[in-house]
């Protein structure tokens, strides 16, 4: 197809090409709509999940094993636009839009996900992390689509968190953040973070997992992660937030995330070093 | 080109663009003008139309993409003898309407939510609405009609 129409913009759900059509940002010669195409829209659960790249937002958020499998998934999807935009827009589409706020790309980062890109010249898999680029870019080549996701069973001991800060809670992210920590007692082995609309692409915040990963998290280590969060991001001032607030709540919304994450392990910790790693909450209404 | 799709009931063809928009094929050569647009870019819910029984902003929604499928729009509600159905008697009653822009898509949301949740909670229907916006801010009204027509739907059954 795209041979015959060169220059052609795929279309998946529509919810942000149809928009930059309208407002003469994007003005294709032709469009390649991938809704019909069955094969791009399945989920199959097994060792390694594979999720096809149409699958709208509301089938992904109302499927009945993958919520159990990786919550986090089902939990930022959840979060994304209204229903209505749900109900059309795509995991693909969320992707390669390649916007830095998106949702789904944060949950698809910290699991470690890869994506499968399928052009006229064969098939390759990449890393979640290299798929994007920059604002609106990807590594896809003009004649290359994203087909499918795919994620490898979590371990048992995986705990995950995501929030997000919205202006209204249907909004794009002022910022956000999602969590995934594997615990073995109170040793950390694994550690992903990710923050969305604080970087050019959706950005996993690698200096915090290396501080985390391998030790036993203190609540010094968890004011120290917040700390880095904010040094290693590099948001802009627009018209939802400014540099400076986004920067805050990266650095409040990594340790929130850890914080909820090792909420069981309190307890457990408390008993080996005599003293909770966790601050209460302040008092209040917590709005994410 | 030409596509055929289901629209309140009834199969209709009509003449599209490849790139035109469900809601400009509605108002215009179909005439349907219940549908109202108003961002056009996906934040305000006014043109929300139910595509195959999920509810979707027609502004956003490629017109080629319905050959084939149902689509139910604000005219598609009303009953056979031309009366009001029982969400659309709901917002009246409640006074969820004041200049009645956002009515269509407030209420073809609340269709596709009672539709799927015959009975939903307070928060089921704040979600379910998230993605209509009211200017005029009437919501407390609108979610008592929400609940009313929930209310009545399950009586008559």
């Amino acid at each position: 197809m795209y041979k015959k129409f060169p220059g052609a913009r795929y279309i998946a759900g529509g919810t942000d090409v149809m928009v930059k059509i309208k407002n003469r940002q994007l003005n294709p010669p032709a469009l390649i709509s991938l809704r019909s195409i069955p094969e791009l829209s399945r989920i199959e659960i097994g060792e390694t999940t594979r999720i096809g790249a149409m699958t709208t937002v509301s089938d992904l958020i109302s499927h009945p094993e993958l919520g159990s499998i990786f919550p986090l998934l089902v939990q930022a999807a959840k979060r994304l636009g209204s229903p209505q935009i749900r109900n059309a827009g795509t995991v693909g589409g969320n992707l390669c839009n390649c916007s830095p706020c998106a949702d789904i790309a944060l949950a698809l980062l910290v699991l470690d996900a890869r994506a499968v890109l399928k052009g006229s010249e064969g098939s390759r898999e990449v890393p979640l992390e290299e798929f994007f680029i920059g604002p609106g870019e990807s590594c896809l080549t003009s004649s290359e689509i994203l087909t499918e996701f795919l994620l490898d069973k979590p371990s048992p001991f995986a705990r995950t968190s995501f929030m997000k800060k919205g202006r209204v809670k249907m909004d794009l992210a002022i910022a956000s953040v999602a969590a995934l920590l594997e615990m073995d007692g109170n040793l950390c082995k694994k550690a992903r973070l990710a923050a969305g609309s604080v970087a050019p692409r959706p950005l996993r915040l690698k200096k915090v997992e290396e501080m985390l990963e391998n030790a036993a998290i203190s609540k010094e280590m968890i004011n120290e992660a917040q700390k880095i969060a904010m040094e290693s991001v590099s948001p802009i001032t627009d018209i939802r937030s400014t540099e400076s607030y986004r920067r805050q709540i990266v650095g409040v919304y990594v340790k929130r995330t850890v914080q909820e994450i090792l909420e069981p392990y309190q307890k457990l910790l408390r008993g080996v070093q005599g003293g909770g790693i966790l601050e209460k909450s302040p008092p209040g209404r917590r709005r994410q | 080109m030409e596509i055929n799709f289901v629209l309140n009931g009834s199969e209709v063809t009509a003449a599209v663009e490849a790139h035109q928009r469900l809601i400009d094929v509605l108002r215009r050569p179909l005439g349907h003008t219940g549908t109202k647009e108003g961002c056009g870019e996906g934040e305000c819910g006014a043109c929300t139309v139910i595509i195959d029984g999920r509810a979707i902003n027609s502004c956003l929604y490629p017109a080629p993409e319905v050959e084939g499928k149902k689509v139910t729009t604000i005219e598609g509600l009303q009953t056979i003898d031309n009366k009001l159905s029982i969400i659309q008697q709901a917002f009246v009653d409640q006074g969820g309407i004041q200049c009645g822009f956002c009515t269509p898509g407030m209420i073809m949301s609340t269709k596709a939510l009672l539709d799927d949740n015959p009975d939903p909670t307070e928060e089921e229907i704040r979600a379910a609405l998230v993605g209509n916006l009211c200017r005029c801010t009437g919501y407390v009204q609108i979610i008592d009609a929400v609940k009313s027509a929930a209310g009545k739907l399950k009586e008559k059954q």
